[in-house]
């Protein structure tokens, strides 16, 4: 586990050194430094360039060997031809180097250069990720490749074969809720590999829910050993791209021809209890929900909708059934408290709960804070999805009624421990003002624990991924 | 079968620049490994049928063993359901000449007892380049071939990997049982995948040696799984 240790470098770097600075012009390496310095990075840094005395207002060093102290992190964004040789310099004077510059294996005429990075990494003792990658986020160390991302720091660790993606998975995962404990790109995987930064992710403490992007592993048996003995302990969801490539060799059994990539990493997910999705919107959904919710000890079956819309209520029903729930009839004394509850005509009580919004802001919206207390302690129900047409809502103005729902569902989560799990769905026309407003929404209840979907069917596919992970739990796998 | 004999037939068949290991090798390793095969006699390619009398039961199936032919069948080097040593006899001579019509050498008979009928399963394996060895099963015929209604796991399975196998098969139900059928012995199959695909499996002790497997059929009846055919395909 100590090698292990060495990613606390990448993580949580107490010094940072950039070669591939400019100091006449904004390059790659400029802007990282002007993102550290915006993030409130609090660690020295130090560029590195071979004639520049100042960049960015910093101490220019001439080379990595020429470091006053050892770093734990080198954000190396040179020419490709001229990295084996600084990654060379870097011996005993930096610990971690990521390479983010392109034209190695990635191309066809890479691939020597490739090798001779690997070799120098050997010989510098210097880990290396990438090349061909973006770089790191780690908001605990105020860390960060790239702008307009949150300083709020959180418990979903990624690792990003994909740059570009990387960017997305923090920007657009932070707007549905996301909190990252760290997010590292890693390219062409050349030294530090997938599995080993997965490893990582698993012994670090602030790290409760993984997920990962990618196209192909290395070291897929290595993968698949780590990914069983952690026997999902934590939730970890794959995003693989690259799936449907043809068989990959000339097959002379009938084994081999029925053979493919998709069938191995298929393979991998069902036997580690790791959800496989196909988009990063389902990849987002999914780690929302794991982010938010615990697995439960028995796995997710039976869901209660309630909400209001009847087509809605029915689609949803027919989303969860797909997804391989089923959406079962209340038990009689639940029935009887709902039935008690005196809701107006027009309402069901009935599994999927359909009630009108002008029922719902009864007693200055008590009925629908009413019906999630009773529907959460259901004995025969996993999962509760509360969906709320916000137009519709939003015209009852004199009751906030989201929010009552929003502390109801909170106080339910509080009183008892296994109650069902508790899932928002906030139905948008799109409208400026409304999505303004179910941008409030959505932070206030990701915020309270409780994940936010833009649709019952999205819910419903995040549920399923959840499912797998608890099965393998409740199966006792591996 | 110890893993060291295995290794050292998988090594010497490489070393002989075999691409494929014959039958009756193939099916060595497979009951060394606990997994049934069919009572056999192997002749040379000019040895007498007499000698099977008595030690096999009645009726026979003849197979041709041949390194120049890959797809026996297809070259009609089996024959099923062979009353007796005449018809063995007669079934070889005719097989003889289609194959040395063709250019290709016979170099041995391999004569079996017919296997107790039941579901024709496959068994197979491969070296994945990411993930290693891996097994997979599907049913025999139109199942795998045009369905490809097939179950992959990586090795080394465990019995819940199994049993979840042949959950998956969208055909599961001809193993199970269906409109009035009864079903086969699970139990059998479980084991069979286990014994190729499991920690101490075939597939396992067979690397990096073995490239791809083919144990089809897999007769799996309500007594047990017998492997009819086996075809070792080794790295090159």
């Amino acid at each position: 586990m100590t090698e292990l240790k060495i990613f606390d470098s990448l993580f949580h770097p107490k010094s940072i050194a950039v070669v591939g600075a400019s100091s006449s012009t904004v390059s790659g390496g400029n802007r990282f430094i002007r993102n550290l310095r915006a993030f409130g990075y609090q660690g020295p840094i130090y560029p590195v360039h071979p004639e520049a005395a100042e960049i960015e207002g910093l101490k220019v060093f001439p080379s990595l060997g020429a470091l006053p102290e050892t770093v734990d992190y080198a954000y190396v964004a040179t020419a490709a031809a001229r990295v084996p040789a600084v990654i060379r310099s870097g011996r005993g004077k930096v610990r971690v180097a990521q390479v983010m510059s392109s034209g190695f294996g990635e191309t066809a005429e890479g691939d020597s250069l490739q090798q001779d990075l690997l070799a120098a990494a050997r010989d510098a003792g210097v880990r290396v990720v990438g090349p061909n990658c973006l770089g790191v986020y780690s908001p605990r160390a105020r860390v960060s490749f790239t702008r307009r991302v949150t300083d709020e720091p959180g418990h979903v660790g990624i690792i990003c074969q994909s740059g570009g993606l990387g960017t997305d998975i923090i920007r657009r995962g932070q707007n549905r809720g996301l909190r990252f404990s760290g997010l590292v790109t890693i390219g062409n995987a050349v030294d530090v590999s997938a599995s080993e930064l997965l490893e990582y992710f698993l012994s670090d403490d602030r790290t409760r829910v993984i997920g990962m992007y990618l196209e192909s592993a290395r070291d897929g048996r290595r993968l698949f050993e780590i990914l069983r003995q952690a026997g999902c302990r934590k939730p970890v969801v794959l995003l693989k791209g690259g799936g449907t490539a043809e068989g990959r060799r000339a097959a002379s059994s009938h084994t081999g021809a029925l053979a493919g990539s998709e069938q191995a990493w298929a393979a991998l997910g069902k036997q580690t209890g790791m959800p496989i999705v196909d988009t990063l919107d389902a990849f987002l959904d999914a780690l929302l929900l794991c982010q938010c919710l615990q697995p439960r000890a028995q796995a997710t079956r039976h869901i209660a909708l309630f909400g209001n819309g009847g087509g809605t209520s029915v689609l949803g029903t027919d989303a969860c059934g797909r997804a391989g729930f089923s959406v079962p009839p209340f038990p009689a004394p639940i029935l009887a408290e709902l039935e008690g509850l005196k809701l107006p005509a027009g309402s069901s009580v009935l599994n999927p709960v359909d009630v009108p919004a002008g029922a719902l802001q009864q007693n200055e919206g008590k009925a629908a804070t009413d019906i999630v207390r009773v529907l959460t302690h259901a004995g025969n129900i996993d999962a509760v999805i509360i969906h709320a047409n916000m137009t519709v809502i939003t015209d009852f103005q004199h009751v906030d009624m989201l929010k009552n729902i929003i502390s109801a569902v909170t106080q339910a989560r509080l009183s008892a421990a296994g109650v069902a799990h508790l899932i928002l769905v906030l139905r948008s026309d799109g409208d400026a003002e409304i999505e303004e407003k179910k941008r409030g929404y959505r932070r206030d209840a990701v915020q309270a624990g409780i994940p936010v979907f833009n649709e019952i069917a999205e819910a419903a596919r995040a549920l399923a991924c959840l499912r797998i992970i608890e099965l393998a739990r409740e199966a006792g796998q591996p | 079968m110890d893993p060291h004999e295995l290794q050292s037939i998988l090594r010497g068949a490489q070393e002989a620049r075999c691409g494929a290991l014959d039958e009756p090798t193939g099916k060595r390793i497979l009951a060394g490994y606990g997994i049934a095969v069919p009572n056999a006699v192997v002749l040379a390619g000019d040895g007498s049928f007499a000698q099977v009398e008595g030690r096999l039961k009645q009726p026979y199936v003849l197979k041709l063993i041949s390194p120049d032919v890959i797809h026996k069948t297809e070259m009609g080097g089996v024959r099923l359901n062979l009353a007796s040593t005449q018809a063995l006899e007669q079934a070889a001579g005719e097989i003889r000449q289609r194959v040395e019509a063709a250019g290709a050498r016979v170099e041995g008979w391999l004569v079996e007892e017919m296997a107790e009928s039941g579901v024709e399963v496959v068994v197979g394996g491969l070296r994945d380049p990411e993930f290693g060895p891996m097994v997979m099963i599907g049913l025999g015929g139109i199942f795998v071939e045009i369905f490809k209604d097939v179950s992959f796991r990586i090795c080394p399975v465990t019995r819940g990997d199994a049993l979840q196998m042949v959950d998956e098969l969208q055909s599961n139900p001809l193993l199970k049982g269906a409109r009035g059928k009864e079903g086969v012995s699970i139990d059998a199959l479980v084991e069979t995948i286990l014994r190729v695909g499991g920690e101490d499996g075939v597939l396992m002790h067979g690397q990096p040696q073995v490239a791809e497997l083919d144990i089809n059929p897999l007769i799996v009846s309500r007594h047990g799984a017998v492997a009819v055919d086996a075809r070792f395909i080794l790295d090159q």
